[in-house]
């Protein structure tokens, strides 16, 4: 029962950052590479901001929206107005940063050692420790992320991210200043991978870096091209059918020593398939080229 | 939206010695042109003299490398794009460049200035207000459709029209987005003859209305039965200009443009 509660978590918590993820790769069509960064952020800055300063959860979860956003910044407004490699080098210089800063930092962040004993987030006097409370607390806020991401995307606000995507020359020529939107597309999508982060680290009561590094961006990158992205259910499908697979092979008894390289070659060839058969994924609009 | 309706007051766009240097090569120089408001220039030459070049200049995607682009008595000349596309100047580009994925529908919805809806707050805050202005732009969308006769393609996704209705979807999105001036590379080519009809039906009807039209065109049939006007370039600069008929049957036109 734990376990299926714990898997409804990782997937309540991977749909917000895939469904962020989505608004910049799938909307605006922006390749990034830095998204597990921001999830970093999140993690780090409402754990830092609840153990130092005993700051209650969900204040720091939205002090750590602002912080991500803010420093997603740092790489839209240098990179965004020169070619689309220069932005996608600046996610990854980004990425490259906020885990040595992890990593590194040991003074401020404990390094590798990780940051343990995080408070259970609290409201009211409620405190989410048990499995099928941080259920609840996972879902409420994957359903605000899916609604928040369809709101803002069924517009013209996402109409113009997608003129973006498809012909950012064309853009202009109808009056859209594409720096705008995607410095503003890139840092919802920042500010919403907090919230996962802050999520992960109230659920997991631990953090360390390796939970943020380039792998993890490039897991989710997988998710959306398995799934699809451009729309709201290409993530939905693509997440679901990520975060279970992994348990299914746990489920077959597939030793641990071999599990991973057999999901990782089950990935390969998922994306080998869908590359030939489905460039937009099972179910999304956009495609990577 | 008034379809018949007179544009008035359209300011002059004018380029003052203008002139663009690729890696010390001119492809354009020194090219000064008033183009007359609601009336319908031509610019003519052979391939590589410089046409798409001061659309783009004029556009904003390229900067001039010395002279001036005036829209009245405003300066474009360091304006970005998007800016130039706000003030009314519209643009074909040779290569159309419609949204692939976006439906003929929202290839012209998206092109509508100011609406509710666009900053990212707004369909969360103003969602009613945005909802309010949908279903109106929808229409005007469709009527817009329906005046470059796209009317059954609405639901279309742009990528799959032919090249042809793909020029008539671009030229109904600088309607949408108001455009006073239209910037048209080569309209008329490689589109099917039926369309062509259409095309430059709509050109005629789009004058009239008042827009000021200013195309680029190596059709002779076509720049002879729609120009008012016509400017020859060659090796990036203006080497004849006038009535039409004059032009083309002018002795330096007809060695530099025509070859014989
Ligand atoms: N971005 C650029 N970089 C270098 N050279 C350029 C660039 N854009 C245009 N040119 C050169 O400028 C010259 C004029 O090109 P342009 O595209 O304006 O010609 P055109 O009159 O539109 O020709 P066509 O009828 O074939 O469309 C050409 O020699 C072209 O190679
Ligand atoms: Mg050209």
């Amino acid at each position: 029962m734990n376990y299926l509660l714990h898997i409804l978590v990782m997937i309540g918590i991977y749909l917000i950052l895939t469904q962020s993820l989505n608004l910049v790769m799938g909307y605006t069509g922006l390749l990034s590479v830095c998204h597990a960064a921001f999830y970093g952020i999140g993690a780090y800055a409402s754990t830092l901001l609840m153990t130092s300063w005993g700051v209650n959860f969900f204040v720091a979860l939205i002090a750590s929206i602002v912080i991500s956003m803010l420093l997603s910044f740092v790489v839209s407004i240098p990179t965004l107005r020169l070619r689309g490699d220069y932005f996608v080098l600046g996610t990854l210089g980004f990425q490259a940063i906020i885990f040595g800063i992890m990593y590194n930092w040991i003074s401020f962040t404990r390094g590798p050692y990780g940051i343990p004993g995080i408070p259970s987030p609290s409201l009211f006097g409620f405190v989410f420790d048990s499995p099928s409370s941080y259920v609840s607390l996972t879902t409420a806020f994957a359903l605000l992320t899916v609604g928040f991401v369809y709101l803002i995307t069924s517009s013209q606000f996402g109409r113009v991210l997608k003129t973006i995507r498809e012909d950012e020359i064309a853009s202009q020529a109808i009056g859209k200043d594409p720096l705008f939107f995607k410095t503003t597309s890139f840092a919802l999508g920042a500010g919403v991978a907090a919230i996962a982060g802050s999520l992960y680290a109230g659920y997991m009561r631990y953090i360390d870096p390796t939970s943020f590094t380039i792998a993890e961006s490039l897991f989710l990158i997988t998710i959306l091209a398995i799934g699809g992205s451009g729309n709201i259910k290409g993530p939905i499908v693509g997440t679901v059918i990520l975060v279970v697979l992994p348990e299914v092979l746990r489920f077959l008894q597939i030793p641990d020593t071999v599990a991973p390289n057999i999901r990782m070659m089950l990935y390969a060839l998922a994306l080998i398939l869908l590359v030939i058969y489905r460039p937009r994924g099972l179910a999304g609009e956009y495609g990577f080229e | 939206m008034d379809l018949s309706r007179r544009t008035d007051n359209v300011p002059t766009l004018e380029v003052k010695h203008l002139s663009r240097f690729f890696g010390g090569v001119a492809a354009v120089n020194n090219v000064s042109i008033a183009f007359t408001p609601q009336r319908i220039t031509a610019l003519i030459g052979p391939n590589g003299a410089g046409k798409t070049t001061l659309f783009n200049l004029i556009g904003g995607y390229i900067a001039p490398t010395s002279g001036a682009i005036l829209l009245g008595t405003g300066d474009l000349t360091t304006r970005k794009p998007w800016e130039i596309a706000r003030l009314g100047i519209g643009r074909l580009f040779q290569d159309v460049r419609v949204f692939g994925k976006l439906t003929t529908l929202e290839n012209i919805v998206v092109a509508f200035p100011n609406q509710v809806g666009e900053m990212f707050w707004q369909p969360i805050f103003q969602r009613a207000q945005m909802m309010k202005m949908e279903r109106p732009n929808i229409e005007r969308a469709q009527a817009l459709l329906e005046f470059v006769t796209l009317a059954d393609k609405a639901n279309t996704v742009a990528e799959n029209l032919s090249f042809g209705q793909q020029k008539l979807l671009a030229i109904a999105r600088l309607l949408a987005m108001d455009a006073k001036i239209l910037l048209l590379d080569e309209p008329a080519s490689g589109v099917h003859p039926a369309v062509l009809d259409s095309v430059m039906d709509l050109m005629s009807r789009l004058v009239d209305q008042g827009k000021t039209i200013i195309f680029i065109e190596h059709n002779i049939s076509v720049v002879l039965e729609l120009a008012h006007w016509v400017y020859v370039l060659d090796d990036s600069e203006v080497v004849a200009f006038g009535l039409p008929d004059e032009v083309i049957h002018d002795r330096v036109t007809r060695e530099a443009y025509l070859g014989v």
